[in-house]
């Protein structure tokens, strides 16, 4: 997609990070931390992954999904929103948005194949009907501009477009959407400093390239921080931790 | 928010007036916004019975409309969902370019073209920037406000592009709009398949008859009356014998091939030269040389800085034909004379709530609250719906008794005596194929 970001509805909507870590006054009278805020986030991005490769969509399907329920839970509750639904609901809705329609009879079919635990058992009828919800929760804005498109020029004119190079910048760019950086940073600043990240990794020295480029070093570096600090506390994260703060939202 | 409180908005917010027709997904209705006092019209989504949640063409109108906001574009106020049901909350406008160009008591100046067509391009021009493609240019999508301000509607086939190598179906457009490129099947194209069909609603405007208009036989039967039945269906009936062509299908290849006929026949058959990809697409296939007629046959009334935009816009080859924006800074809208103020354009006469009350009286039953042409505009299947031919003529011809007796309010709509011609091409609006969703 190619519109332009700086007249989009979605660079109008960028938040601050303040914004977004806002536990809604629903969910934290049930003991929700901010801590089990984003670790639910972090979780619900695997369902919509799988349920994804199970229906064939690409990865910008997924990435819209993934912005959707994100910028869902900036106005409303987990409470009132179960991320079980809202999860395959979003996937719907951006399958629709992004012009690869996958049908609800067909969700419903893979979910229900991917889990035997009853808590994920939607009908047709449950994700139609969160699926107005979210339309109406999201103000009916759909279109989402993603670092995905912006990466590939960037590596070439890095002289970095190797095939290594180019699948390790790209998975980390699918790991940032296990944050909620998609909500705070214009994306192709996202796509930068998943390259910075990768050429530190990978010890190539990109300094004099990134400084010809005119664009805020520090915030780059800042989202690299973040994507780094990512890595670092997900291996510390356990199953129970995360079941913990999804048994915190039972009625 | 609550289920309750959007439930009580359409009540409280909207007071629900007439239904104005019926779409392809659902009821419009019209309304009034009691925040504002403006009067708008509501299309009410219908969910669809094949369970898939929000109807696909709505949503992609709602992505874009969001994206786009312009005095040219038709502006998306509100949404909302009521009783399960999705509203979108439209602007009301009076009237559309289709109504203009069928009446037979408006008379366009050039300037007047210029204004209408300028609008329609600058509408267009903020699709493009945003890198949005309508897809659906048509004069009947093309509305026009109580100000005579003229937006591009009906964004349910527009898509995003510029991607490079992404593949978009080519069965867009009604076929009278559709580009070359398109007919021959191309599946990566741009903003050049909206400017063919603007360069058709230009010529449109300036000959008050569709310009690539390809009559099939069933089409042609619709739209005659008694007096020129006898002639018109024998020649028709020719010329189609001719052809071998008895197809009366709007999505097959045969309709495509009769279009491009048609667009050769007036433009000339595109040469490698003129369009070197042109072997390369994949429904390529060779027409009979034919040569160009001269514009000056072809849009006898136009200027000769319209008929150089024009055939800018014309241009076989989508690589070099004009970009919208370069066609709005053609010399033919700096020239005189110029576009004629918007407020100051003719339009149909009002149809309903006319100020005089006998004439309603008189023909209106209760029926005929929603006047043929406007439920026409978003219902595209017109041949379904209205069985008889003849009984259709009588009601458009009684709906334009209505509209000369409410015209004597309006200044500018100055009675044209009835010729012959515009008997013939007025008074009776042809329909209109339109692609299937």
């Amino acid at each position: 997609m190619a519109a332009n970001f700086w007249n989009s509805s979605h660079y109008k909507q960028l938040f601050d990070q303040e914004e977004v870590d806002v536990v809604h006054p629903l969910d934290k009278d049930k003991g929700i931390t901010l801590e089990d805020f984003k670790l639910i986030k972090m979780h619900m991005v695997i369902p919509i992954c799988k349920l994804a490769q199970q229906v064939k969509v690409r990865q910008r399907v997924v990435a819209t999904a993934v912005t959707y329920m994100r910028r869902l839970y900036t106005r409303k509750s987990m409470s009132e929103y179960d991320p079980r639904l809202v999860a395959p609901t979003c996937l719907y809705l951006a399958s629709k948005a992004e012009e690869s329609t996958v049908q609800a009879r067909l969700l419903v079919y893979c979910i229900k194949k991917m889990y035997s635990d009853d808590k994920y058992r939607y009908e047709i009828k449950d994700i139609l009907e969160m699926e107005m919800k979210i339309l109406e929760a999201l103000n009916y804005y759909l279109v989402v501009f993603h670092p995905y498109r912006s990466l590939p020029q960037f590596l070439q004119d890095a002289g970095m477009n190797d095939i290594s190079m180019t699948q390790l910048t790209w998975g980390l760019v699918n790991d940032t959407y296990r944050m909620d950086l998609i909500l705070i940073h214009p994306p192709h600043l996202i796509a930068l400093a998943c390259i910075y990240t990768a050429s530190v990794y990978r010890e190539k020295d990109k300094t004099a390239w990134f400084e010809e480029l005119r664009v805020d070093m520090n915030v780059v570096k800042n989202i690299a921080m973040e994507i780094l600090d990512f890595y670092e506390s997900h291996r510390l994260i356990t199953d129970e931790r995360i079941n913990t703060a999804f048994n915190k939202l039972k009625p | 928010m609550s289920e309750n409180n959007v439930e009580k908005k359409v009540a409280d917010r909207y007071l629900k007036r007439e239904i104005l027709g019926e779409g392809t997904y659902g009821v419009v209705y019209k309304a009034i916004d009691t925040t504002t006092g403006q009067t708008v019209a509501i299309k009410k989504i219908r969910l669809g019975k094949q369970k898939e949640g929000v109807n696909f063409t709505a949503l992609r109108e709602i992505k874009l409309l969001k994206e786009v906001k312009d005095p040219n574009i038709i502006e998306l106020i509100d949404a909302f969902p009521h009783k399960g049901n999705l509203h979108l909350v439209f602007e009301f406008m009076e009237t559309d370019l289709e109504a203009v160009i069928r009446d037979p008591n408006i008379f366009l100046s050039p300037g007047d073209i210029k204004s209408y067509f300028q609008m329609t391009l600058k509408g267009l021009a903020v699709c493009h920037k945003k890198w949005v493609l309508h897809r659906d240019m048509k004069p009947n999508n093309l509305l026009i406000g109580s100000n005579g301000q003229l937006k591009l509607a009906d964004f349910g086939l527009a898509r995003i592009f510029g991607s490079p190598g992404r593949k978009f179906t080519h069965q867009v457009f009604a076929r009278w709009y559709r580009a070359p490129e398109l007919l021959f099947g191309a599946k990566l194209y741009g903003a050049g398949v909206d400017v063919w069909a603007a360069g058709c609603i230009f010529a449109e405007l300036l000959n008050r008859r569709p310009f690539l208009q390809v009559l099939h036989f069933c089409d042609c039967l619709q739209n005659l009356n008694s007096i020129q039945c006898l002639t018109s269906v024998l020649r028709l009936t020719l010329e189609l014998e001719v052809k071998g062509a008895n197809s009366n299908n709007d999505q097959g290849g045969d309709s495509d091939i009769d279009q491009l006929g048609k667009i050769f026949q007036k433009l000339g058959t595109p040469t490698l030269s003129q369009w070197p990809d042109l072997e390369w697409l994949p429904d390529f296939v060779e027409y009979s040389s034919q040569t160009a007629q001269p514009w000056r046959k072809l849009c006898p009334t136009a200027s000769d800085d319209a008929l150089d935009l024009l055939s800018k816009m014309f241009t076989y080859d989508p690589k070099s034909r004009i970009s919208v924006q370069q066609a709005l800074e053609h010399r033919y809208f700096t020239s005189v004379p110029l576009p004629t103020d918007p407020a100051k354009l003719p339009r149909p006469a009002p149809k309903r709530e006319s100020h005089n009350p006998r004439t309603s009286d008189l023909h209106e039953g209760p029926t005929v609250l929603s006047p043929k042409r406007k439920a026409r505009r978003v219902m595209p299947d017109r041949e379904v719906f209205d069985g008889n031919a003849f009984q259709v003529d009588k009601i458009d011809q009684q709906g334009g008794e209505i509209r000369w007796a409410a015209g004597d309010n309006t200044s500018k709509n100055e009675q044209v005596p009835m010729s012959v011609d515009f008997s013939i091409f007025g008074a009776k609006p042809m329909s209109r194929p339109t692609i299937n969703r």
